[in-house]
C-alpha cells in the first residue's frame, strides 16, 4: 500500500487507528489526580454536600498528547517505508538483465547500478537464475544464467565505460540464446545507441512475460560531438538528445596541464538538437587547448580531446635568394616569417641547398612549406616534396625570378606562363593593377580587400578551364594572384608574386598575414612523423589514414566513464595506425590519447555529429513496465515513529509532574544555573579579551610605525657592530654628510640611522655604511646571506677598514681590519674588484673628483670591476656600465672625516691637517650617495650634446 | 502558575507584625470613643471628654448654683463681678476595650490574590487598634490574656504577652469573664464556625452590657470562589476533605452560603447596635481601621 511516497508493510495495522475514539473517551474518562485545595470555608462545601462526581475532563492538549502517541506507535507497527521501491520483477523463471554502462551512463550511474543491485537482490531473495549483460559488452556479452549473488558482484564492480554502445549484437546474442527468460530488465540511457531498434525487436520477438524498461531523465544530456578550430573562433558543435531538455550549458576549455583556459556557453535555439560554442580566443591560447569539456555533464560524450591536428602549424621556410642576407628587409623570408610568426611555429631551412633543407623541414613535421622563388629542384627532392603534399603537406610557393625562368615544374597549381609580366614600368603599356578579388569559396573568404595593395610585377597563368576554380585571389583585370590546387591529401599554393617587396607591396600589407594565416590553417593536420608516424588525414576525425607500415602508439591518457581525464587502465592496448583502416573504439582502444606527450593522436567518442535520439517508448512492446531509477535509497520510518512516541511520552510524564506540582522549583534552579554559568563566561572572557587585545596593540604599533617613516624618506644607514663609539662617530659622520648633501644638493636625507643587519629591514636604504672593527665576532650566514639578498637587489655597502695607516685595504700590508673584512666577505658573492678608475662614474656623479679620501688620504676607493673596458675603446669621457655597484671598500675612515658634532664642528681632525681634505671628503660622500641614488645617469648626461646634436637641434 | 489557589500560611506572631500594626496605626488620627458609650467611671484617664466632669484641666466658669459647696467657688474670678462662678474641670475618662484576634486554624490561610494570610491580617488589625487606642488614652486589653492596661505602650506589651501565651485554638470567641459592663469589645475573625454557635456568643456578651464590634476577615477566594475543575478541598480546622469533580458548578450556591452567612451576621449585630465591618485580606489594612475609627468615635474622619 503506497501513499504519497509512503509505503506501509503492514496496513492492516492501519485499521487500529479507528480505535483512537475510543482511547479518546477512555482518557476523558480517566480523571486526572485532582488539585489539593487548603480551604477553610470548606464547611460551606460541607453544606452543599456531595454531589456529581463527574470527573472533569483533562487538558484537551494533553489528551491530544496522548491520542498521538497512541496514532503513532500504530503507525509504527505498521512499518511505513518512504520512498519505497516496489517489488519490480514478478515471476520465477531466469531473469535477463540488461545494463547499459556506455557513454551517457556516467551522471546516474550510482543510481543505475544500485537499482541493478536491487534488482540482483531480488532475484537473490527468488532465487532465480540471472543474467547480466553490459551493452558495451557486444558481442562478447554473456547470456548464460548464473547465481544472481555473483553478479552481485560484478554490477559493484561495474563502472560506465566511455564507449559507444551498439544493441546489434546484443540483440544476436538474445536471439541465439536458449534461456526462456521470465523476465528481461532493461536499464537503459534514454538514448537510441546503435541497433536500439534492432534489440527492441529481439526482445519484442522473444515473447517475454515480463519486460521492465528503465529510462533515466536526459534532460541534462549534452555531448560535444566536433571540433573545428575555425580562423576566428574554437568551434565546437554540441548536440542533445532531448528536444525538452535545458537548452543552455556552459563547456570549458583546458591546456595540457589540466589548468582552465576559457569558458563559453552555448545556447540551443527551440527543438534544435545541435548548437555551437564558440571560443574566441587568440590563435595562441587556442593552440594550447588539449580538452574541452561540457561543465557539470558527468559523462564521456561532454568530452573531446584535441590533438596536433587542432594546434598551430609548423611552418618550413626555404628560399631561393643568397644565404647569407646581410639585409634582412630585402629577404623574401623576412616578411613570411615576420606574418607567420603570431600564429605558427616558424622553421627555417638550416641549410642554404634545397636539397638538404627540404628533408630536414619534412623531418620536422612542418605542415606547411614555404618555398620563397625557388625554380628548380633536385629530382630527389621534388619526390619528396611531392610524396609529402600527396600525404597531407600544404606547400606554398611564391614567385620570383628563379621560378619565372624555370623549366617545366610539377609542383605549381596552374600552369605558368614562362617569363611574366611587369607592370607600370616604363617600357610596360599596362598600370600597376590592385588586388581586387578574394574568391567566394577559397579560404581568403571574407578577408577585406586591401585598396593600396598594387602589383607591378607578376607571374601568369596559361589560361585554363579550371583556372577560375583553382584561382584564390585574383588582381582587377582578372589575372590571378594566389591559385591553388589539391594534390593527393595536401595542396600546393602559389601566389604569383614574390614574398619580398619587389615585385608588389603585398608583403607590406596586413592582408598578407591575414591570408598567410588563412592558408596555414588549411593545412589541417600534423605530417606525419618520423617518430610515431602518426599520419591523420585532413579531415578531422579518427579515420587515419592507411599507410603501408603499421605502428602502435601506447595509451597516454584515457577519459573515464564520467567524463574525467585519467591515466590508462592495464587493459587499454596500444593504438594500431595504419593495419586497419579506421580506428575502431573499443575496451581495447578506449577514447583517450595515444602515443607520447610530445606527439599524441586523440580519439574521440564523437569526431562527427551523433545525431542523438531517444528511445522511443511506444516502440517497446506493449506489456513493457516502466521503472525509474531509484533517485534515493527508501527510508524505513518505524524507528522514528517509534522515538517520536517515546518522545512525546517523555513529554507526557513531564507535563503530569508538572501540572501535579512537582516541577515547581525546577526553573527558577535552571535559572540560577543559567545565569552563573553566563556570569562565569563573561567574567573570564574579559580579562582574556583585554589581555589580548594589549598584547596585539602594544607590539605591532612601534615597529610598523618606524618602517612607515623609513620608506617615505630617503636615509643613510650605517651597521651597528656593537662597538659604541665606533656607532656613534657613525652616527656623527652620517649626519654630517646627511647636512652636507641637504646644503648642497637637492636632496634632502632624513635622519641617518644604524641598522642591526641580523634583524632590521634593510631594503629601504640605498647606502649602508659599514665600518670594519676587529670587536665582535663575524656575522652569521644567516645575517650575510640577508646583506647579500640587500646587495643583490639593488643596494649598495660601504666598507671602511679605516686602516689606511696600517697600510690600508688593497696594499700587501694586511692588517687587522682588513683581515676581518676579509672573514666577512668570504661568505658574500663579490664580483672582482678594482680600484676606482679614472673615468669611473663615481668620479663624476656630482663633483669632479679624482682621489676619494676620507680622514686619510692615501687609501683607495674600490669598486666592482666594470666589464668591456676593451671593447669599449671609444674616446668617451665616461665610462659605460649600467647599474651601481653593490660594494664599495675604501680604508680612509670616511665618517671620521664626515663627523661633526652637535655644535657643528668636526669630531676628529683630519690626516693630514688639511681643512680642504675635509672638503673633498665630504665631496666624495655626495659623489657616493649620487652614485648609488642616480646609477650611470651621469654617464648617459655626458652624451646630451652628442645627442642633440643627432636630433638635429 | 501557582498549583493551588490558596495554601496553609504559617502563623504570625505578635512582635513581627507590631512593626506593621504601628505603620497602620500612624495613618489613623487619636480615636476617642464617642463620649454617650462611656461609662462614667472613676477611671481616671488624660484625654479630655469635652463635658464637665472630674479631672485637672480646666473646663468653664459658670454661675454657681444654690446648694453647691461653697468650696467649689472660684474667688477670683467672682471677685470680678458681682455674680458668684464655679470652676469646672474636663472629664477625663478612660474607657475600656478589649481586643480579640482569632487565631484558630482556619485563619492560617492565603490566597493567591492575597497579600497575606487572613491571621496576620487580624493580628496586624487588633495590634493598629490597640496603639490607637493606647495612645489616646484608652484602657486597652486582650480578653483571656492580659487585663485592661492604661499604658502608651499598651500595644508592645500585648504583642509580647501573645508570644508567649499558648493560644487556644479551639477559641472561638474572646472568653467574656473579665469583661465589665459597657466596655468595648472587638473581636477579629473570619466566623466560620457555626453560625449558630457565634450568634449565640454575641448574644451572650450584649446580655452582659458589652458593646463590639466585629472585624470579619475575609480571604478573596473565599469570597470568589475561583475553583473549577477536579478539586479536593481540605477544610484545615477539623482535616475533614471534599473532592469536587468540577469545582466551578459549586460556585454559585456557594457564594448564597457566604452571603447568607454575613446577613445574619449583619443582621444580628443591627439588631444589638454593635458595629459589623467586613474585610477582605486583599486590600489595605487601613481599610478596615478607618472603618472602624469613623464606627467607634461617631465621626467621620476629616
Amino acid at each position: 500500500m503506497s501513499l504519497l511516497g509512503l509505503t506501509f508493510t503492514s496496513p492492516l495495522i492501519l485499521f487500529s487507528l479507528l480505535s483512537l475514539p475510543l482511547i479518546w473517551w477512555l482518557l476523558r474518562l480517566t480523571p486526572p489526580r485532582p488539585k489539593q485545595e487548603v480551604f477553610p470555608p470548606t464547611p460551606i462545601l460541607e453544606e452543599i454536600g456531595q454531589r456529581e462526581e463527574t470527573p472533569a475532563q483533562s487538558p484537551w492538549w494533553l489528551t491530544l498528547l496522548r491520542l498521538l502517541m497512541a496514532a503513532l506507535v500504530i503507525g509504527a507497527l505498521a512499518e511505513p517505508v518512504w520512498n519505497a521501491q516496489d517489488k519490480s520483477i514478478t515471476g520465477t523463471g531466469p531473469v535477463l538483465i540488461v545494463l547499459d554502462n556506455g557513454w551517457a551512463a556516467g551522471p546516474n550511474w550510482q543510481e543505475r547500478a544500485a537499482t541493478a543491485e536491487k534488482l540482483l537482490s531480488q532475484a537473490a531473495d527468488d532465487s532465480r537464475p540471472t543474467a547480466l549483460i553490459f551493452s558495451t559488452d557486444g558481442a562478447k556479452a554473456d547470456v548464460t544464467t548464473v547465481r544472481a549473488q555473483q553478479l552481485l558482484e560484478v554490477v559493484k564492480a561495474a563502472q560506465p565505460q566511455p564507449l559507444p554502445v551498439d544493441y546489434t549484437a546484443l540483440a544476436e546474442r538474445i536471439r541465439e540464446s536458449s534461456v526462456g527468460f521470465d523476465t528481461l530488465v532493461w536499464l537503459s540511457s534514454g538514448l537510441a545507441h546503435a541497433g536500439a531498434d534492432e534489440f527492441v525487436e529481439a526482445i519484442d520477438g522473444l515473447n517475454i512475460p515480463q519486460i521492465v524498461y528503465y529510462a533515466p531523465a536526459t534532460n541534462n544530456l549534452q555531448v560535444l560531438t566536433q571540433i573545428n578550430n575555425a580562423p576566428e573562433a574554437l568551434v565546437a558543435r554540441v548536440e542533445r538528445p532531448d528536444i525538452e531538455g535545458s537548452n543552455t550549458g556552459t563547456a570549458t576549455a583546458f591546456d595540457q596541464k589540466g589548468r582552465s583556459i576559457a569558458s563559453s556557453s552555448f545556447e540551443f535555439t527551440g527543438e534544435d538538437r545541435a548548437a555551437e560554442i564558440r571560443f574566441v580566443l587568440p590563435v595562441e591560447l587556442r593552440n594550447e587547448i588539449t580538452r574541452i569539456a561540457i561543465d557539470n555533464n558527468g559523462q564521456a560524450g561532454a568530452v573531446q580531446l584535441l590533438d596536433e591536428r587542432f594546434r598551430r602549424r609548423r611552418v618550413g621556410l626555404v628560399s631561393g635568394g643568397k644565404a647569407d642576407q646581410a639585409q634582412p628587409l630585402l629577404s623574401p623570408l623576412y616578411y613570411i616569417s615576420r606574418a607567420l610568426n603570431p600564429f605558427s611555429e616558424v622553421r627555417e631551412a638550416r641549410d642554404a641547398n634545397v636539397a638538404q633543407a627540404v628533408p630536414q623541414l619534412i623531418e620536422e613535421n612542418v605542415s606547411t612549406m614555404v618555398l620563397a622563388d625557388i625554380g628548380t629542384l633536385p629530382d630527389a627532392t621534388l619526390e619528396q616534396l611531392e610524396k609529402w603534399v600527396d600525404s597531407g603537406g600544404m606547400l606554398v610557393r611564391f614567385a620570383g625570378p628563379r621560378l619565372a625562368s624555370a623549366p617545366d615544374d610539377t609542383l605549381v597549381p596552374v600552369e605558368l606562363r614562362r617569363g611574366g609580366r611587369s607592370l607600370g614600368g616604363t617600357l610596360t603599356w599596362g598600370t600597376p593593377q590592385p588586388l581586387t578579388k578574394f574568391e567566394v569559396n577559397s579560404p581568403f573568404e571574407g578577408i577585406t580587400v586591401p585598396e593600396d595593395v598594387e602589383v607591378t610585377r607578376q607571374v601568369l597563368a596559361e589560361p585554363d578551364i579550371d583556372l577560375i576554380e583553382k584561382t584564390w585571389a585574383s588582381l582587377a583585370d582578372g589575372t590571378p594572384l594566389v591559385t591553388a590546387s589539391q594534390r593527393g591529401q595536401g595542396w600546393i599554393v602559389l601566389f604569383h608574386v614574390t614574398a619580398d617587396a619587389s615585385w608588389s607591396n603585398l608583403p607590406l600589407s596586413g592582408v598578407f598575414v591575414d591570408m598567410l594565416r588563412r592558408i596555414v590553417a588549411v593545412s589541417n593536420g600534423a605530417i606525419a612523423a618520423d617518430k610515431t608516424r602518426s599520419t591523420t588525414a585532413a579531415s578531422a576525425g579518427p579515420a587515419v589514414e592507411e599507410e603501408t607500415e603499421s605502428v602502435a602508439l601506447p595509451p597516454l591518457s584515457m577519459i573515464d566513464g564520467f567524463g574525467s581525464l585519467t591515466a590508462p587502465a592495464t587493459t587499454v592496448r596500444p593504438l594500431q595506425i595504419g593495419a586497419q583502416s579506421t580506428i575502431q573504439i573499443s575496451a581495447d582502444n578506449p577514447p583517450g590519447t595515444y602515443g607520447t606527450s610530445d606527439a599524441y593522436v586523440a580519439i574521440n567518442l564523437f569526431s562527427e555529429p551523433a545525431d542523438l535520439s531517444l528511445i522511443d517508448s511506444a516502440k517497446l512492446p506493449a506489456s513493457t513496465q516502466k521503472g525509474s531509477y531509484q533517485t534515493e535509497s527508501d527510508f524505513e520510518l518505524k524507528s522514528w515513529l517509534l522515538a517520536a512516541a517515546i518522545l512525546l511520552l517523555a513529554l507526557d510524564c513531564l507535563a503530569v509532574l508538572w501540572m501535579a506540582g512537582a516541577l515547581r522549583r525546577i526553573p527558577q534552579f535552571a535559572a540560577v544555573l543559567l545565569v552563573g554559568g553566563l556570569t562565569i563566561a563573561v567574567a573570564v572572557a574579559i580579562p582574556l579579551h583585554r589581555a589580548q587585545a594589549q598584547e596585539s596593540t602594544g607590539a605591532a604599533a612601534p615597529a610598523a610605525a618606524i618602517d612607515f617613516e623609513d620608506t617615505l624618506r630617503t636615509r643613510l644607514a650605517y651597521v651597528i657592530t656593537g662597538d659604541a663609539q665606533l656607532d656613534s662617530l657613525s652616527k656623527k659622520g652620517l649626519t654630517g654628510l646627511t647636512n652636507f648633501i641637504a646644503s648642497r644638493t637637492s636632496l634632502e636625507p632624513g635622519q641617518p640611522v644604524g641598522v642591526d643587519i641580523s634583524k632590521d629591514e634593510l631594503a629601504f636604504y640605498p647606502l649602508l655604511y659599514w665600518p670594519i672593527t676587529t670587536m665582535g665576532t663575524v656575522p652569521d650566514d644567516k645575517t650575510m646571506a640577508r646583506v647579500d639578498a640587500f646587495m643583490k637587489s639593488g643596494g649598495s655597502v660601504l666598507f671602511d677598514t679605516r686602516d689606511q695607516l696600517q697600510g690600508g685595504f688593497g696594499s700587501r700590508r694586511i692588517s687587522s681590519e682588513t683581515q676581518r673584512l676579509r672573514e666577512i666577505l668570504l661568505s658574500l658573492d663579490i664580483p672582482p674588484l678594482e680600484p676606482v678608475p679614472d673615468d669611473h662614474v663615481l668620479t663624476r656623479a656630482f663633483y669632479l673628483l679624482s682621489v676619494f679620501p676620507g680622514r686619510y688620504l692615501e687609501g683607495k676607493l674600490w669598486v666592482e670591476t666594470s666589464e668591456a673596458r676593451e671593447a669599449d675603446a671609444v674616446d668617451r669621457p665616461t665610462r659605460q656600465g649600467d647599474g651601481v655597484s653593490s660594494i664599495l671598500i675604501t680604508s680612509n675612515d670616511m665618517a671620521g672625516a664626515w663627523a661633526i658634532e652637535a655644535d657643528g664642528s668636526a669630531s676628529l681632525p683630519v690626516v693630514p691637517p688639511n681643512p680642504t681634505q675635509r672638503t673633498y671628503a665630504y665631496r666624495t660622500g655626495v659623489n657616493i650617495v649620487m652614485y648609488t641614488l642616480t646609477g650611470n645617469y651621469k654617464s648617459d648626461q655626458v652624451h646630451i650634446p652628442a645627442l642633440l646634436e643627432r636630433l638635429g637641434q | 502558575m501557582a498549583l493551588t489557589i490558596g495554601s496553609a500560611v504559617p502563623s504570625e506572631t505578635g512582635t513581627s507584625v507590631l512593626a506593621r500594626a504601628r505603620e497602620r496605626a500612624s495613618l489613623i488620627p487619636d480615636l476617642l470613643i464617642e463620649a454617650q458609650r462611656i461609662a462614667n467611671t472613676v477611671t481616671n484617664g488624660w484625654h479630655g471628654r469635652r463635658r464637665r466632669g472630674n479631672g485637672d484641666t480646666f473646663w468653664q466658669f459658670r454661675p454657681y448654683d444654690q446648694g453647691e459647696s461653697m468650696t467649689r467657688i472660684d474667688w477670683r474670678r467672682s471677685a470680678r463681678d458681682d455674680s458668684v462662678y464655679v470652676r469646672d474641670q474636663e472629664w477625663e475618662a478612660a474607657h475600656t476595650v478589649w481586643i480579640w484576634a482569632d487565631s484558630s486554624p482556619s485563619m492560617l490561610f492565603k490566597s493567591e490574590a492575597a497579600q497575606v494570610s487572613k491571621q496576620s491580617r487580624a493580628l496586624v488589625l487588633a495590634l493598629a487598634m490597640t496603639e490607637i487606642l493606647a495612645k489616646s488614652g484608652e484602657r486597652v486589653g486582650w480578653p483571656g490574656i492580659t487585663n485592661a492596661l492604661s499604658s502608651r505602650v499598651a500595644a508592645e506589651r500585648i504583642a509580647a504577652e501573645l508570644m508567649v501565651a499558648t493560644p487556644d485554638d479551639d477559641l472561638a470567641f474572646p472568653p467574656l469573664a473579665n469583661i465589665r459592663r459597657r466596655s468595648e469589645l472587638i473581636v477579629i475573625s473570619d466566623f466560620l464556625e457555626p453560625i449558630d454557635t457565634t450568634l449565640g456568643r454575641i448574644n451572650e456578651a450584649a446580655e452582659q452590657g458589652i458593646h463590639g464590634s466585629l472585624i470579619h476577615v475575609v480571604d478573596p477566594a473565599e469570597e470568589r470562589f475561583p475553583y473549577s475543575g477536579r478539586t479536593e478541598f481540605t477544610d484545615p480546622e477539623s482535616g475533614n476533605k471534599l473532592t469536587f469533580g468540577r469545582a466551578e458548578t459549586l460556585a454559585d450556591e456557594y457564594a448564597t452560603l457566604f452571603k447568607a452567612r454575613r446577613d445574619a451576621l449583619a443582621q444580628q449585630c443591627k439588631r444589638l447596635g454593635w458595629n459589623y465591618i467586613v474585610h477582605h485580606s486583599d486590600n489595605l489594612a487601613s481599610t478596615a481601621l478607618v472603618a472602624l475609627h469613623v464606627r467607634l468615635s461617631g465621626e467621620a474622619l476629616s
